[in-house]
């Protein structure tokens, strides 16, 4: 797929992962859910309601919380040096960690920059996870971001990564947020990279 | 201390009113942010653009809406990182200065 990398001289190895027997665990929904997901993810119409749903949950809570002046930090190192955090709200998660509920869930979960997709699972009910499960990088691209680590286009990946799970209420969201925040800030990251379910 | 951060929408009124400081909107199926699965050049060049918009963003609080048809695209490699990819600079670039952070 990646066929003109090597004509340009870029060294980023070509996929082995998705091939691998072992990939991240699926947490088990029903299948009454597994084809709503289908219908949400893989059609027009369904994609249509999704984002409908999605606005409806967040519009209103966003309207009342994301008020005030949008803080600001420039990048002060070239990405070359920079320490990188992933977070994700895909519902990942390491397979030996507790799965989150998955009606709601306010709590997070940490993944260290070592873990190898066969060492996670996903556990999440809106939208079909079976392509994430054949490449996790589709929610969480740890592989790719440690194949940049090694290319130095980033510095290095922080030692640890955080995942939410479905989650409605921003309100009961926040203790999470602000642990995870501070847990970012604390530990010396230059850049946080968000990725949506 | 403060964090720089970077993040994917797929629904762009969300990204809109959530305010935060650099967002970029993709038209991709939910589950997808990334791209296709084993698409590893696709999943390059979402990540140089969050990386792009990370260095060259002038101002908090947009959502660079990003143009990749879903499975119908092709992706050149990244030949260099340090140059902020083409999306994005043309996102950007249609800006007016006061939105840029220039004096107009």
């Amino acid at each position: 797929m990646d066929t003109s990398s090597k004509k340009t001289g870029a060294t980023s190895r070509s996929a082995a992962t998705t091939t691998s027997s072992r990939g991240p665990a699926r947490t088990h929904i029903g299948w009454l859910k597994e084809l709503w997901v289908r219908f949400l993810s893989n059609t027009e119409f369904g994609a249509a309601v999704g984002h409908f749903a999605s606005r409806a949950i967040a519009l209103p809570q966003l309207r009342r919380l994301a008020v005030g002046a949008i803080p600001w930090t420039p990048l002060r190192k070239p990405l070359s040096e920079c320490t990188v955090v992933l977070v994700s709200t895909g519902g990942v998660h390491l397979r030996s960690d507790r799965p989150f509920n998955l009606n709601s869930d306010s709590s997070f979960r940490v993944i260290p920059n070592d873990a190898q997709a066969e060492d996670l699972a996903i556990s999440h009910q809106a939208y079909d996870r079976t392509d994430a499960l054949k490449d996790i990088n589709l929610v969480f691209p740890i592989e790719r971001l440690r194949e940049l680590a090694a290319e130095h286009v980033i510095g290095r990946l922080a030692a640890n990564h955080y995942g939410f799970g479905l989650m409605g209420s921003a309100k009961r969201l926040m203790p999470s947020l602000k642990e995870v925040a501070r847990r970012i800030s604390e530990s010396g990251v230059d850049l946080a990279l968000l990725v949506p379910a | 201390m403060g964090v720089t951060t970077s993040a994917l929408a797929l629904v762009k009124e969300v990204a809109i009113a959530a305010h935060a400081p650099r967002f970029l909107y993709l038209r991709w199926p939910f589950g997808h942010a990334l791209g296709e699965p084993g698409n590893i050049a696709q999943q390059r060049a979402v990540l140089h653009d969050m990386l792009s918009m990370a260095t060259s963003a002038p101002r908090p609080g947009l959502v660079v809406d990003l143009p990749y048809k879903w499975r119908r695209e092709k992706y050149p490699s990244v030949i260099d990182w340090g140059t902020p990819g083409d999306a994005v600079v043309s996102q950007l670039s249609l800006l007016s200065p006061q939105d840029r952070g220039e004096k107009s």
